[in-house]
């Protein structure tokens, strides 16, 4: 096998390889469910059917390039018309392999409290949901996930109305520094499309002890009542505001969930 | 350490997110390729600077992919000879004018149905305006990226050469099979060599097609993958707050938005839902900005459009669509 040919055959391999690359990447993040950590549900077909079609494109350029390796025919591509480049030749499908190789050694982690500060947390819903007109009690109190008290608080935002009400939330922990010791405050993101829009929601709950048993980013299922406070709004400013806080009973320590996001 | 970590799967969710729509919109034109005759098309195209200009936005309803899907098919427009202001106008409303977005748009805005119907208008008239801006350049060579242009074959329009019979014009001229003429020099190589696309038998075509998709989404992933390990790098280390400080004011508003949409450089197919986030804090004529302008220029697209254009032309595309925008949305902040 001589050097020239060589040259032609292995850019092209390389090709094939990316195509197949990035269809494993695709269909392991779909099996592992950690596409659950970056895209949004409505997408996950669409992911899916992307990864199968990628596959495919890298398997029939295999036996295209095993074909023409078998007839010894001219390996270069005779149509010119097509060949149009920015980037130096191939430079594309070494990026491409090196991202589908890092995604397959680097599991992607769902986005952190850090995020989350940086974001502002909020306690009412990005407008990406539809507003809720109107209540039916037909979700139990206790049974309501932390997104769900959050809409909730967002159609009708006074905290009177809930005080006394049975809570049990599953979220991360914030720590926010306005907040005295025995409070922090449980998140959650909210998806639209995929990560990069990841909106931070969340409420504060008061501890029976302090706050440092529980360092950020912990994932906690709070257990307790509702009630209503005022809480400082900003270090070093006085200024409180009167807000909706969970008086926790329990808090329980649970593994970060598969699906770590609300939409 | 964490922070890198966030990145990371900030670069990849864009990455997942968009591969699917920039494989579908590599394969249209990749079937563009085999199954128009492309020269049919381009002929068809108004020679008329204005009206080009606007069927050019209007025919991005048939491609209804984001702009990581319109800009191969661009390409392979303005190769086979597509005039500038078609093209560029194109480029530029495509993202937008088709049914995903505008469907996706109204979703998101439902309570707003306005924005949906201005964002189509803005896009379109800026759209309009820069194509016939750009048709005053004939010859589209200059604004290629050299490698592009030797491929391109134009032809100028002389018709003082046409006044004069072939006979008396200097030159070497060929007799073709059907008796026509045709003269000698150097685009000739490129038009003679190239059969019509139709005379090529199916199982050649379908290689053409295979070959045409891996090299497009060989370009076209590569560039995607700078353009989100920017947009994430800048999503995690430039605090937001510095940004979203500047929501309220009409004007700052406004170019905080647009600043905000080159650097999420997000698919205009779901760009509707991004910026409803924001409505609570930004006034809805800066939102309007955002999705006017985030489909024509953003860090992901100048990648994807630096493989047609020399910088320069991007730099004009950039100044002239920002100042459009700027402009209109303002305008709308103050009459509506």
């Amino acid at each position: 096998m001589n050097s020239s040919r060589l040259k032609i055959i292995v850019p092209q391999f390389i090709d094939i390889i990316a195509l197949i690359g990035w269809g494993s990447l695709l269909f392991k993040y779909w099996i592992t469910g950690q596409l659950n950590l970056l895209i949004h549900p409505n997408y996950f077909f669409l992911v899916l059917i992307t990864s199968i079609a990628l596959f495919i494109l890298g398997i029939v350029k295999l036996w295209t390039l095993l074909k023409q390796w078998q007839k010894k025919i001219n390996l270069d591509s005779n149509d010119n018309r097509s060949h149009i480049t920015i980037l130096p030749k191939h430079f594309g499908s070494g990026l491409l392999v090196i991202t589908a190789l890092l995604g397959l050694f680097i599991a992607p982690q769902p986005l952190s409290s850090q995020i989350a500060l940086q974001r502002g947390i909020s306690e009412s819903l990005p407008l990406t949901r539809v507003q809720t007109q109107s209540f039916g009690t037909t979700v139990k109190p206790e049974e309501k996930s932390l997104i769900e008290w959050v809409r909730t608080l967002n159609a009708y935002p006074e905290p009177d109305a809930y005080t006394g009400q049975p809570v049990k939330v599953t979220g991360f922990v914030v720590q926010l520094p306005q907040l005295p010791d025995n409070y922090l405050l449980i998140s959650r993101f909210i998806l639209t499309c995929c990560a990069v829009d990841a909106y931070p929601v969340g409420l504060p709950v008061k501890l029976s002890g302090s706050r440092s048993q529980y360092p950020n980013d912990t994932w906690l299922e709070i257990t307790g009542e509702m009630t209503t406070e005022s809480l400082p709004v900003e270090v070093g400013k006085s200024t409180t505001r009167r807000q909706l806080v969970i008086k926790a009973k329990s808090v329980k320590s649970i593994p970060t969930p598969v699906d770590p996001y609300g939409y | 350490m964490s922070q890198l970590q966030n990145a990371f799967t900030l670069f990849l969710s864009l990455l997942v997110e968009a591969m699917p729509f920039l494989l579908l919109g590599v394969i249209l034109s990749s079937i563009l390729l085999i199954f128009v005759d492309e020269r049919r098309l381009v002929a068809l195209m108004p020679r008329n600077a204005v009206l080009g200009a606007f069927v050019g936005g209007c025919i991005g309803f048939l491609f209804p992919v984001c702009e990581c899907g319109n800009v191969p098919v661009a390409r392979r427009l303005l190769v086979q000879g597509m005039p500038n202001a078609v093209a560029v106008s194109f480029l530029l409303a495509a993202p937008t004018i088709n049914p995903i977005v505008i469907w996706s748009t109204w979703v998101a805005f439902r309570d707003q149905p306005e924005i949906v119907f201005y964002r189509v208008i803005f896009s379109l008239f800026i759209a309009t305006v820069i194509g016939i801006i750009f048709s005053i350049q004939k010859d589209p060579r200059p604004l290629l990226q050299t490698s592009l242009a030797k491929s391109l074959n134009w032809q100028p329009e002389t018709p003082e050469k046409e006044s004069i019979p072939l006979l008396l014009q200097s030159g070497s001229f060929l007799i073709g099979n059907s008796g026509k003429t045709l003269r000698l020099d150097e685009s000739f190589a490129a038009t003679a060599v190239l059969p019509a696309v139709q005379a090529i038998p199916m199982k050649r075509r379908w290689l053409t097609f295979l070959e045409n998709v891996v090299m497009e989404l060989r370009e076209l992933g590569g560039v995607l993958i700078l353009g989100s390990a920017i947009a994430a790098g800048l999503q995690v280390f430039v605090p937001r707050e510095f940004v979203l400080n500047l929501g309220q004011d009409p004007i700052t508003s406004i170019l905080a938005m647009m600043l905000l949409a080159v650097i999420v450089s997000i698919c205009s197919t779901v760009d509707s839902f991004f910026a409803l986030s924001f409505a609570s804090s930004f006034t809805s004529s800066s939102l309007l900005a955002f999705l006017v302008f985030g489909p024509m220029i953003d860090l992901k697209g100048i990648g994807l459009m630096l493989s047609i254009f020399k910088p320069r032309m991007l730099i004009y595309l950039f100044a002239l669509a920002a100042q459009m925008t700027f402009l209109l949305t303002l305008a709308h902040s103050y009459l509506f």
